[in-house]
């Protein structure tokens, strides 16, 4: 029996050594630079301190830490808010549009910001739709400033908060939920006092992931720089590693500085869930069917989850469609063309090769996550590993830390010849974008299972164990079923994210080599908007649609083996 | 015992990512007087199966080539690998990224580099690599013959790289619904001018790789002080800096701003685009960006990869990647090859020493940035 629940253990370090070696290893060794400003790359005179309080003197980096505060905070606030109020919604009323929303959140999710950004800029532009189509002047200084960036961000961001909070609401405390209301409680008594403070750990992991894709963001902010100036640290680690020489010192500085963020935020999170817990699965819980709303409620959800799908999803994503017909780069000197799809479709086979590489890196990678992440919410759920703490940190690590610096990381790590020597060649090859892609993914699975398994309690293992039942056929008897549908958003949202990883490709990817998010990116450094935006239609088009087609195959089996 | 090799792997690991950047500034330098006689032989062999061959067929590789060769570039990647293979037979694969990126990556790389050629618009980057002793020396390419005088100046004394071009990095790009000939700046100086106050635009030299000449040049030109005071000026009027030159086009395009020093095939972009804008091309010059190709000190196909730059100092390479679209904006080194037709015939280029800039790169990025933060 002791050795049956001994693997739990064995498992954490089974967990921690693989995060070892695709987080610790490459992050460490640009980390390491603060330590030793000269161990890689350039020499530098001043010292390590120095360098570290060089935050507070240097005038782009001061600005650069406020503006990813200021933005990573603003957003995290309104954007868990704003996802815990739809979650709600939609788990409570089954209303049409209701599927649409859900859609519009998954796209999101899975779709870079640089391309979402860059559709925005297509509409609110001084040259863009709203200006040359609509005649709405003053959109461009609305949105171009920072309540329209925080703006922006909550729209693009608030998925995380929707899908984490959605799925754990899924499950109710249904004894609970009743008790409350037979004492007289309304039913936002009973949803404030019962459910919201069983959710804390959902509303926690959705406001971090927020939090942390916010201020490791380089896409959004870069892709509507053209109009609006923000420096963020992923911008000033950009400068940094982009400096000839090459200041690997200082990128090592600004991530080191990220990393310090994800643990204060981490260390927040431990302080507001406290020693309670939060599991409420058991024989009184039971899955949330939505109601049908009233006539009119119905009618004003429907008018509102449509309008909400087309606010975050159509407007950026249908500009983006209206520059792949144009004929110009701005929207102002508009000509109906075929031949940017023409070009992307018709000329040479580099999208489909493109396409075909990357969703074959992605596929691997979701696997492989899905496997990694599975076992590491499980270590944080169910063990007293003694570095438990610790995996939880560096499960959240890569989200923060720009794909760019845990890119170069991978290089430091594996270009070396003696692993060629060995046969392990990785750089140069898509297996390291794979391995990175598998990094990079983590974070999001990881939180995406852990706010599911956060709900079925310990006990129900441990019950299991006792009566016999082996390590694995506790997951498969317990959790697997439990948790199959938070197990396919999970791998869902790793395969799309890996799919449009751009740094992460840009920094890896081997010679000869296209992947769909370098081939769409060319474009735009290209000045061929149009082109461009007809690679992201089609290629992102496609993906979208195989995520949404496994989906509905991946759910509707599962209804039918529940 | 799993846990022994488990923690064997994991020190191994940690050492060896160290050590890559321990041995990084020891790079060796390839070339010996011996081996250059030899390669010099078999480089005119090269040229010579190039000339004799029609442009129709592919011709006969003259050294056996056992991998392609890897160059690291920042334009012409789809049409480059073709045009080599057809002229010499050797097979060539590319890793395209913008200049920053590539060079990123080569400094990861370090001792253990993954390319055989590097062809980039950075030539302080790439001078800064040669004299860390990044690059192989001594490099007699046949076809240097045809390098203009203006170009001959450029080739560095130990001949570790050879210019194939320059392009402006900026010019004076404005929207001609906004200014006439007459109110539009002429000059750099202008710029300076109050009436432009919050009209101009240009991109970062930390992150374009151009943008780093431009500005290199008139720190060279009006010294460090001069030039801190100049730039100073600007961004006390509102200078707007904006990542890479395709958001300078973005936000010249929008309106955003209406003055932009804007590298040259943006610019005539953006005109061929139907975007009401018109070009200035300084009388006093306007700062290039020269491309450069080298070769890596640690190739080990070191004719495959003279045979390439060989290749790109010809004058009928330059004047296919000149005809091939709107990356092809730019003056070509070799005489007999002719700019786009479109593109000014008074075209001034002016740049900074390459080992000036490459010296003051770390300084002068960083100042910049700052002031652009203020």
């Amino acid at each position: 029996m002791k050795n049956k629940l001994q693997k739990e253990g064995t498992v954490g370090w089974i967990v921690l050594f693989v995060l070892l070696i695709l987080i610790i290893l490459p992050l460490g060794a640009v980390l390491l630079q603060v330590v030793d400003p000269g161990l890689i790359g350039e020499k530098n005179e001043e010292g390590s301190m120095n360098l570290l309080l060089e935050v507070f003197r240097k005038p782009l980096w001061s600005k650069a830490l406020t503006n990813s505060l200021l933005l990573g905070i603003c957003t995290t606030l309104l954007g868990t808010c704003f996802g815990a109020f739809l979650a709600a919604i939609r788990v409570k009323w089954d209303f049409r549009t209701g599927r649409l929303l859900d859609i519009a959140a998954w796209i999101l999710m899975i779709m870079p910001s640089f391309i979402i950004a860059q559709g925005w800029v297509y509409f609110a532009s001084g040259n863009g739709i709203a200006r040359a189509w609509l005649g709405w002047d003053g959109i461009g200084s609305l949105i171009f400033s920072f309540p329209g960036l925080v703006f922006i961000m909550v729209l693009n961001k608030f998925p995380f908060a929707y899908v984490t909070i959605k799925a754990a609401l899924e499950w109710k405390p249904q004894r609970l939920s009743l008790a409350a209301r037979m004492n007289g409680a309304s039913a936002f008594e009973e949803w404030r006092t019962v459910q919201a403070p069983l959710c804390i750990p959902a509303y926690c992991s959705a406001a971090i992931l927020i939090f942390m894709d916010t201020i490791g963001d380089f896409g959004l902010p870069s892709a509507i720089s053209g109009v609006y100036r923000f420096p963020t640290l992923p911008y000033a680690i950009y400068t940094a590693i982009y400096s000839s020489p090459i200041r690997f010192d200082m990128a090592g500085v600004l991530s080191f500085y990220l990393v310090l963020l994800i643990i204060a935020a981490m260390g927040l999170q431990y302080v507001i869930k406290g020693r309670k817990r939060f599991d409420f699965m058991d024989t009184g819980t039971v899955q949330a069917i939505p109601e049908r709303p009233k006539k009119g409620l119905g009618a004003v959800l429907n008018i509102a989850g449509a309008f909400l799908a087309f606010l975050t999803l159509c407007v950026p994503i249908g500009s983006t469609v209206v520059m792949s017909f144009s004929d110009s780069i701005s929207v102002a000197n508009f000509g109906f063309t075929l031949d940017n799809y023409k070009s992307v479709l018709l000329q040479g086979g580099d999208l489909m090769e493109g396409m075909g590489h990357s969703l074959t890196i992605a596929l691997m990678a979701a696997v492989l996550g899905l496997l990694l992440g599975f076992f590491v919410s499980f270590v944080l759920n169910y063990s007293d590993f003694i570095f438990k703490k610790l995996i939880d940190v560096l499960s959240l690590v890569a989200l923060a830390v720009p794909g760019v610096v845990l890119g170069i990381g991978y290089i430091f790590v594996w270009n070396q010849k003696w692993l060629e020597e060995l046969g392990l060649k990785m750089y140069g090859t898509p297996r390291l974008i794979m391995l990175a892609s598998v990094a990079a993914a983590i974070p999001v699975i990881t939180r995406v299972i852990t706010g599911g398994m956060a709900k079925i309690p310990r006990q129900m293992l441990f019950a299991a164990g006792l009566s016999g039942a082996g390590f694995f056929a506790r997951i498969r008897s317990i959790l697997l079923p439990l948790l199959k549908g938070v197990l396919l958003s999970a791998f869902l949202s790793g395969f799309g994210g890996s799919v449009f990883n751009l740094a992460i490709n840009t920094i890896l990817y081997p010679p000869n080599y296209q992947t769909l998010p370098v081939y769409i990116s060319k474009g735009v450094e290209n000045l061929e908007f149009g082109y461009s935006a007809a690679a992201t239609v089609a290629g992102g088009g496609a993906v979208v649609l195989l995520i949404l087609l496994i989906e509905m195959l991946g759910r509707s089996f599962g209804v039918k083996k529940s | 015992m799993r846990k022994k090799l488990a923690g064997i792997f994991v020190t191994g690991m940690v050492f060896a990512a160290v050590s890559t950047g321990c041995g990084q500034s020891g790079a060796e330098t390839a070339t010996t007087a011996g081996s250059t006689q030899a390669e010099s032989k078999a480089e005119a062999e090269t040229t010579e199966a190039k000339t004799e061959e029609t442009a129709e067929t592919t011709a006969e590789a003259a050294v056996e080539q056992t991998e392609p060769l890897v160059v690291y570039l920042n334009d012409f990647d789809a049409i480059i690998p073709d045009l080599f293979k057809e002229a010499t037979g050797y097979d060539v694969e590319v890793v395209v990224g913008n200049g920053a990126e590539t060079m990123a990556r080569i400094e990861t790389e370090g001792d253990n580099p993954q390319w055989d050629v590097v062809w980039l618009d950075s030539m302080p980057s790439i001078n800064s690599m040669g004299e860390r002793g990044m690059l192989m020396e001594d490099l007699e390419p046949e076809n240097a013959k045809y390098l203009t005088d203006y170009y001959q100046e450029i080739v560095p004394e130990n001949k570790s790289y050879y210019p194939t071009g320059a392009h402006a990095a900026g010019v004076i790009a404005y929207r001609n619904d906004k200014y006439t000939e007459e109110t539009a700046p002429r000059t750099w100086e202008d710029f300076t001018k109050p009436e432009y106050q919050d009209q101009i635009g240009m991109a970062d030299p930390s992150v374009a790789a151009p943008a780093y000449p431009f500005v290199s040049y008139f720190f060279e030109d009006m010294g460090m002080e001069g030039a801190q005071e100049y730039f100073g000026t600007l961004f006390d009027q509102g200078l707007k800096i904006y990542p890479k030159n395709p958001q300078v086009v973005q936000a010249l395009a929008s309106g955003e701003i209406t003055i932009a020093a804007l590298q040259e095939s943006n610019a005539y972009g953006m005109i061929n685009s139907g975007e009401p804008i018109s070009i200035v091309w300084p009388e006093e010059g306007a700062p290039a960006s020269v491309r450069v190709a080298a070769i890596s000190a640690k190739t080990d196909q070191p004719e495959v990869a003279k045979a390439f730059v060989n290749f790109l100092l010809d004058p009928e390479t330059q004047q296919a990647i000149i005809d091939s679209g709107d990356e092809g904006y730019f003056e070509p080194s070799a005489e007999g090859a002719e700019p786009k037709a479109d593109r000014a015939k008074d075209a001034k280029l002016v740049y900074a020493d390459a080992a000036w800039a490459s010296e003051n790169e770390g300084e002068i990025k960083e100042w910049f940035a700052d002031a652009s933060a203020r």
